[in-house]
């Protein structure tokens, strides 16, 4: 079922210091967006209507409603590691974010939400079978670019994308440092911000999870990637963490 | 060795630039050297554009982008760079910097007195790609604001359509 839940309460507030994401204060916290394109759910997700009164041209109330998509934490990265509390996740309406191991498209509808209208996602992913998914969300969605290619060859995709703000990568692939840096290289401003979700497993199943973060984190410092924060995303990823650093050129 | 034309390909269409000052190999990562290719009011003196050939229309952009994805230099490309590069002389050749060591093969294998450079082969080149890169819709100035935007979101879709859809086993690619 979507929509508000029957006549409960609900209370929005931002969420920390992220512009564009919010806390819905109901029976229970949950975290959203809000919804670029209201009325319509993306994978099934609830949604929530509040409603409020902004003063018109003339100064008299009007009624607007606002409708929030709900992000669940155990589905997506980001969203887990903006409840773990990241600092600063780089992007916030008006950013161009680079979305690496975009899938079906569910995490990115909610970046989408965050970027807003004026903000623009490139959203690449490789596996056909999710990107058929993710180009109909695009449909939906026209802040979204979606791209069925391969994150190790951004050359490939040069032509699709411009310079970008962010880079999110959830790739989950041994070499994803290196696939992170190729693309910054060639899209990321200087000082844009780069987030990481690494899952231990996925780099190395033999070593400590701790040890394969701080492999990780040495290798996006040799791309030129500074190290800001890392964080764990217990308790709704085991052995995953979050890594966010700023691309720098000079030095 | 340095650089005296550059090549940008965007989802608008082909782009010419010549290069009027370069840093040097050395001096490339120094932090001045950087800031200056991200303010456009600096940026502007250190390249100009020779001639923009943009796409007439969303098919031959598709094809374009295609051909580029492969590192092929289309017969499109190929007659924009021919027109707007000088003729080759007795000794000089002219040097063409490119982002793509493939397309830089193709592009000499068709038109032999260019030489390439590619943002792997000097940084030199892949921060001046970058600045253009970042600078391209002021740089251009037939372009108004959000056209290139918008012509990336049209060529994304047909992109990922046309490769989603001749897929020909309809499943995933496993790389291993």
């Amino acid at each position: 079922g979507a929509g508000a839940k029957g006549g409960q309460k609900v209370i929005i507030e931002p969420w920390g210091r992220h512009k564009g994401v919010f806390v819905a204060r109901g029976k229970e916290d949950l975290l959203v967006t809000v919804n670029l394109t209201p009325g319509e759910s993306v994978y099934g997700e609830k949604r929530v209507v509040v409603q409020g009164s902004l003063k018109d041209a003339n100064g008299d109330d009007a009624p607007t409603s606002v409708e929030y998509r709900v992000w669940n934490p155990f589905r997506s990265k980001l969203a887990a590691g903006i409840i773990g509390g990241m600092e600063n996740i780089y992007m916030g309406p008006g950013s161009k974010v680079l979305y690496l191991g975009a899938a079906s498209g569910t995490s990115v509808s909610h970046v989408a939400d965050i970027v807003g209208k004026e903000g623009t996602v490139y959203a690449v992913e490789f596996s056909h079978r999710s990107g058929r998914d993710l180009v109909n969300m695009a449909t939906h969605r026209t802040n979204v670019i979606p791209i069925v290619e391969d994150a190790r060859h951004p050359m490939r995709y040069r032509m699709l994308v411009g310079m970008v703000d962010c880079i999110f990568a959830d790739v989950a692939q041994p070499d994803q440092a290196r696939i992170v840096g190729l693309n910054a290289h060639q899209f990321l401003k200087v000082g844009g911000g780069v987030v990481v979700s690494i899952k231990a497993n996925c780099i190395d199943s033999t070593a400590a999870p701790e040890a394969v973060f701080a492999r990780e984190v040495e290798k996006m410092r040799a791309e030129r990637i500074k190290p800001k924060e890392q964080l764990t995303l217990e308790p709704f990823e085991r052995d995953h963490a979050m890594v966010c650093g700023i691309y720098q050129r000079a030095g | 060795m340095s650089v005296d034309y550059l090549l940008h390909e965007s989802s608008v269409g082909y782009a010419v630039f010549k290069v009027k000052m370069q840093a040097d190999t050395i001096g490339n990562r120094l932090k001045e050297v950087q800031e200056k290719s991200q303010d456009l009011a600096t940026f502007g003196k250190m390249v100009t554009v020779v001639s923009f050939a943009p796409f007439q229309g969303a098919a031959q952009a598709l094809e374009n982008a295609n051909e580029i994805s492969e590192g092929l230099a289309s017969d499109f490309l190929r007659a924009t760079l021919e027109a707007n590069l000088p003729k080759p002389g007795k000794k000089s050749k002219v040097t063409l910097g490119v982002s793509d060591k493939n397309l830089a093969a193709s592009i000499k294998a068709g038109l032999p007195y260019i030489d390439c450079e590619t943002g792997e082969t000097s940084e030199v080149v892949a921060d001046l790609l970058r600045g253009i890169r970042l600078h391209a819709e002021k740089l251009l100035k037939q372009l108004q604001e959000g056209d290139i935007s918008r012509s990336q979101l049209g060529l994304g879709h047909a992109y990922s359509r046309a490769k989603v859809k001749f897929s020909v086993t309809k499943n995933d690619n496993h790389i291993i």
